[in-house]
């Protein structure tokens, strides 16, 4: 009895019960694909899956930091776009593709810079100041190949081997029998994850969301924390939009279009408030693991696309629905640990 | 906060710099021609776009490339409306959708514009259609597997499609003539998948295809060709047997082809719809009688493994 009011306590207080309820979700879901086709369950969809599930576990990730310090980041998707195309190009034109890595990285990372600035520095408020750089990244994606989506990548003799080494490194190895990519957002997840519940930083990003000016009066760095979240945001992005490059040999000027509200997505599925200072990452994952099961179990299930978005966008609202009715049917517990 | 300042000047003037040298020489009054495709990232429109730049060349007159950024019913329509704004005398359009841009069209011919389709047409008439027979194409497509599956003694088993989305309906045409040649053969069709064009979705749905246990796959664009190309490779690679098949002869995809991976695309001649339906519109505009209604073939290869080079 003590333990089990000792793990309830520990649930609420680390914001981890719609955690633990959306993966008792996912779990129902993914028997029910199971029934629906047996073969959900194959080794190889599983590999499969957990693939799908890697990058939108990254985009979860970098839209739940900026979203826990009360912001939002739009420019998610086409910062995924614009490291795509980028990368691409530079390895048609015959670049090393760590190198080419690099470069995009910088400007990846320049629009985080940016985004951070704008929200804390010049006080636009997050949806305008990200909606500007969403179109400015999307515009960039376009013109880096002069409007056109790149050929293959690995058509160059000098470095074709070393894409396609590249290609293996984020997307087709395989280490330990599981994809590679699976690793990376793993290690991203840990990074941050380590980042957000163990760090001085972290518990800033937090206080943040919950109160800016208690905040900011409290001698938080309003401005360096903010670009913080969102030079994370935009790493995550950055990785992701190499995956697809490596994915598909070639760069598309329109990938990652509408990825940011995946992110949106998986983080409010998993317990992280649009509001601002809750959250965990681990929901996050949660979150993006239900996202991904969908797409993927209701292919299975043979599901006609229209069916397949109807279903996606109930479960996004129940899922944050029910803990609003868990929430306010324990007043006593929430209310005990708060005040 | 004066670093950031000198970075947002850098930033401003960079897009000053862009905007100028995007801007073409519109020279002496010359007929200007709008060619709007269904998107501008396809290498099919833009091999169209080439056709049509060597057309306007050899005719003296000018092409502009108009097409939105994604595949896109609205886009699609504003961009016919900036173009009779911006006083186009003709315009050569790929109808992303049949209905969608009619209401558009015929403010444009009331206007004065000159309307002729390439690749796909809309359900407004018009003198000329420069086309691939879709229907034809995807079922030449599902031909060519057909033979390779009995080949390979595969007589039963499911195959997946991938679409680009419900409204684009050439790549749907497709898709039925695909369906077609499968009709009574003894295999299983499954509900069609839909990537949007995009490539690694494309790879993704592909993926779960083959994990169900699919024996081929077809890709009904350029995106979803390549995403279903690139399964196959690694499926191969890892010991499935798997074919892959499907549209648009872009450099990604022809290079699939000789990695094996697939085994057969629909290749079109999108320069030939380009050059093709300038020389005409020019011809229109000139107050030439083009007669009635006329629909030209453009022609469709089955690409594969002994032909490719030719391509």
């Amino acid at each position: 009895m003590e333990k089990n009011g000792l793990l309830k306590r520990q649930l609420s207080k680390q914001g981890m019960r719609q955690v633990f309820t959306v993966t008792c979700g996912l779990i129902a879901l993914c028997i029910a694909f199971g029934i629906i086709n047996p073969l959900f369950f194959s080794q190889r969809n599983i590999s499969n899956l957990l693939r799908q599930i890697a990058p939108i576990i990254l985009i979860g990730i970098a839209q739940s930091f900026v979203l826990i310090t009360g912001n939002i980041d739009l420019s998610i998707g086409s910062v995924v776009g614009v490291s795509t195309m980028m990368s691409a190009t530079l390895m048609t034109k015959g670049m090393n593709p760590w190198l080419a890595a690099f470069f995009t990285l910088l400007v990846s990372l320049l629009f985080g810079l940016v985004n951070g600035y704008l929200v804390a520095g010049f006080k636009l408020p997050p949806f305008i100041a990200t909606l500007g750089t969403m179109t400015i990244g999307r515009g960039i994606a376009q013109i880096v190949n002069n409007n056109y989506n790149t050929g293959a990548i690995n058509t160059i003799e000098k470095t074709a081997e070393a894409v396609d080494r590249f290609r293996n490194f984020f997307y087709y190895g395989k280490f330990l029998g599981i994809y590679n990519g699976v690793w990376i957002a793993l290690a991203v997840f840990i990074v941050f994850n380590f980042i957000l519940n163990r760090t001085k930083s972290g518990r800033y990003l937090y206080a943040l969301g919950s109160n800016p000016e208690a905040a900011r009066l409290s001698g938080v760095n309003v401005l360096k924390t903010t670009t913080i979240a969102y030079l994370v945001s935009a790493f995550c992005s950055y990785l992701v939009g190499i995956t697809q490059c490596c994915s598909a040999g070639m760069g598309a000027m329109d990938a990652g279009n509408s990825y940011e509200m995946y992110g949106v997505a998986a983080s409010v599925m998993g317990g992280v408030s649009t509001l601002g200072g809750t959250g965990k990452l681990i929901g996050t994952v949660v979150g993006a693991c239900i996202w991904s099961v969908l797409q993927n179990g209701l292919q299975f299930a043979n599901a006609p696309v229209a069916i397949r978005n109807i279903v996606i966008g109930i479960i996004i609202i129940v899922a944050v629905l029910l803990d609003i009715i868990v929430r306010n049917r324990k007043p006593k517990l929430a209310d005990s640990k708060k005040q | 906060m004066k670093k950031l300042l000198v970075v947002l000047l850098v930033l401003c003037l960079a897009t000053v710099a862009f905007a100028t040298g995007a801007k073409e020489d519109s020279g002496t009054k010359t007929w200007n021609v709008s060619l709007i495709t269904m998107d501008s990232m396809d290498q099919h429109w833009v091999s169209c776009f080439e056709g049509a730049k060597d057309a306007a060349k050899e005719l003296g007159v000018t092409v502009t490339f108009d097409s939105p950024d994604t595949k896109d019913d609205n886009k699609q329509i504003e961009k016919i409306n900036n173009a009779v704004a911006a006083g186009k005398d003709g315009i050569l359009l790929a109808a992303n959708a049949q209905d969608a841009p009619v209401a558009a069209l015929k403010e444009a011919q009331a206007a004065g514009v000159k309307i002729m389709y390439v690749d796909s047409p809309a359900n407004f008439d018009t003198l000329r259609l420069f086309a691939t027979d879709n229907r034809e194409g995807g079922k030449k497509i599902g031909e060519r597997l057909l033979q390779e599956l009995k080949a390979q003694s595969v007589t039963s088993g499911k195959i997946g499609i991938i679409g680009v989305n419900k409204a684009t309906e050439s790549c749907n045409t497709r898709e039925y003539g695909f369906r077609d040649a499968f009709e009574g053969q003894g295999y299983t069709l499954l509900e069609t998948q839909y990537c949007d064009g995009d490539a690694t979705r494309a790879k993704e749905i592909a993926d779960n295809y083959i994990a169900q246990g699919c024996v081929a796959v077809y890709g009904s664009n350029e995106g979803s060709t390549v995403g279903a190309g690139n399964a196959a490779k690694e499926a191969l690679a890892a010991g499935i047997k798997v074919i892959a098949c499907g549209s648009d002869a872009s450099d990604t995809n022809k290079q699939l082809i000789k990695d094996g991976a697939l085994l057969c695309i629909m290749g079109q001649n999108p320069y030939q719809m380009g050059y093709k339906g300038v020389y005409a519109m020019v011809d229109l505009l000139n107050g030439k009688d083009l007669g009635g209604y006329q629909y030209v073939d453009t022609g469709v290869n089955v690409i594969e493994l002994s032909n490719v080079a030719q391509f």
